[in-house]
């Protein structure tokens, strides 16, 4: 309870103070909470934006296609590396140092490949979760305590009971974090990809909104997009506290 | 047929960044049925990488290992079982489900494991500890955790590489009492390895003194006291000044660096 009332309080101060601060600067700008909420209710009665459930289903589309290929592959890539090890040696430099390099540069080469619709976003915040998920994975694996691999194998534990039983319950905790990692990026490439060229996604509403000086409008439409983060994010939540559940 | 174990001419070379070292050179001895064999010796003498040939764990680079007449080239619950010094417990797996974990790969049912399992955990006395997790077990908990999930496979040999090494000295002292309950009772054959002399002459009903790198035997001593081992009788004591002769020299070998 003591938690939620300060949390309240927080929340409460940091809108007095930018409504207050807000008010004294320039309305075209700055935007005040008050006059974000009209904002919010045009978008909710489809005033502002009458397409904006489409633009949703488009975004959250292109997230779970990205998402679901960053894991697939991240996954796959990463127990390949991780349990050959003359593979993880030569290949794992390299990963690492693309990781290093701003993924933003790769954003023209995707649009010029797979043009201006979904397939872009969905190639770039597959790029974007692809990496903390096969590094997970990789990290995961090299922390698998080796003497729980010796007493498994000592009561005869062939490869692929090993695998399931002991090294994968051994690095859940790492790996979860990665995907869910992966699932921020995927979230926030999709979203970036949309800002930057596209005609679908609420991200392209983000751009129209902006390019219009319709300022309300755009900050509403933080606001959606963050609600549906949190959602995105809770329901993540929940399934890594269920398969942490599952390894005890 | 009183010998299970038979080991003709085991040999192990590792190579190392910084070149060959020889760990056993030329072992030749044989195990009875149910007894409780000794490997004594100095640090780095070999001791556990037999343990670990006899297990199957490790390869030998010559001669072989023969348990029951078979060759064994891969470890088998059903041949042997092994408890090392670190109990490497599951920690994600609760101490019952630890016990179970044998079981749980020979595809035992689910039910019937449970069973096995729990019936293990009280003579190690554990009866209550079922559903607590490694961390919140104390060392010699731990241990006893691992010896009855090793015992849950009900493998005729029992193998121990120095599985009380890490515990303190009561701990320890204690622990021995209670195996040898357990050996008593599962009429398994145990071939334990320590560097302690005490626990040598307590547990033992033969001890093999090994020497420093390459790991040779050096002396077999049979013990014949009476259980429970009195340490301060007379034939004890003698055994204790017998034994230190054997493996001083040794040791001082190994202190010294010079293997």
């Amino acid at each position: 309870m003591k938690i939620f009332f300060w949390r309240g309080v927080i929340l409460v101060g940091l809108f007095g103070a930018w409504e207050i601060l807000a008010r004294q600067l320039n309305p075209v700008l700055y935007v005040p909470p008050s006059a974000a909420w009209p904002a919010v209710l045009r978008i909710a009665r489809l005033e502002a934006f009458p397409e904006f459930p489409t633009h949703v289903v488009v975004t959250l589309w292109e997230i779970l296609v990205a998402f679901a290929l960053a894991i697939v592959t991240g996954l796959g890539l990463g127990f390949v590396l991780g349990l050959r090890r003359f593979l993880g040696e030569v290949y794992e430099p390299i990963l690492s140092s693309l990781y290093a390099i701003p993924s933003v540069v790769w954003y023209p080469s995707l649009m010029l490949f797979f043009g201006l619709g979904p397939a872009s976003k969905m190639a770039f915040g597959f790029l974007l979760g692809f990496f903390p998920i096969v590094l997970a994975v990789l990290a995961g694996i090299r922390q698998v305590d080796p003497h729980l691999i010796t007493v498994a194998r000592s009561m005869g534990a062939r490869p692929f009971p090993l695998f399931w039983k002991v090294v994968l319950p051994a690095m859940i905790a790492t790996l979860l974090a990665g995907v869910r990692a992966g699932l921020a990026l995927s979230v926030v490439g999709v979203i970036v990809g949309e800002i930057l060229g596209s005609r679908e996604g609420l991200g392209s509403l983000v751009n129209y909104a902006y390019g219009l000086f319709r300022t309300p409008d755009y900050v509403a439409l933080v606001f959606a997009i963050a609600i549906m983060v949190f959602a995105i994010d809770g329901a993540a939540g929940m399934i890594e506290a269920r398969a942490r559940r599952w390894s005890g | 047929m009183r010998d299970q174990i038979v080991i003709s001419g085991v040999s192990k070379t590792f190579q190392t960044a910084s070149g060959p070292v020889p760990a056993l050179a030329e072992i030749n001895l044989t195990v009875r049925r149910r007894e409780f064999l000794t490997l004594l010796g100095p640090s780095g003498c070999g001791k556990s990488t037999l343990l670990g040939i006899i297990g199957g764990m490790v390869t030998p680079d010559g001669g072989v290992v023969e348990i029951d007449g078979m060759k064994l080239d891969r470890p088998d619950p059903k041949k042997v079982a092994l408890v090392f010094q670190d109990p490497g417990l599951f920690p994600w797996r609760s101490a019952l489900e630890n016990v179970e974990f044998g079981l749980e790969l020979q595809g035992v049912p689910k039910t019937e494991r449970r069973r096995a399992a729990q019936r293990l955990l009280e003579p190690v006395g554990l009866k209550g500890f079922e559903a607590k997790y490694p961390r919140e077990l104390s060392g010699g908990m731990k241990q006893r955790v691992a010896i009855a999930r090793a015992l849950a496979l009900q493998s005729p040999i029992l193998l121990m590489d120095e599985p009380f090494g890490a515990l303190d000295e009561q701990t320890r002292l204690l622990m021995g009492e209670w195996l040898l309950k357990i050996w008593a009772t599962t009429k398994t054959t145990v071939v334990f390895v320590t560097h302690s002399l005490q626990e040598a002459i307590v547990l033992s009903s033969r001890i093999v003194v090994m020497t420093a790198r390459p790991g040779r035997i050096k002396a077999l001593f049979e013990v014949e006291l009476p259980y429970p081992r009195d340490l301060t009788a007379k034939e004890a004591t003698e055994l204790r000044a017998q034994l230190w002769g054997f493996i001083r020299e040794e040791s001082l070998q190994a202190m010294e660096g010079r293997v």
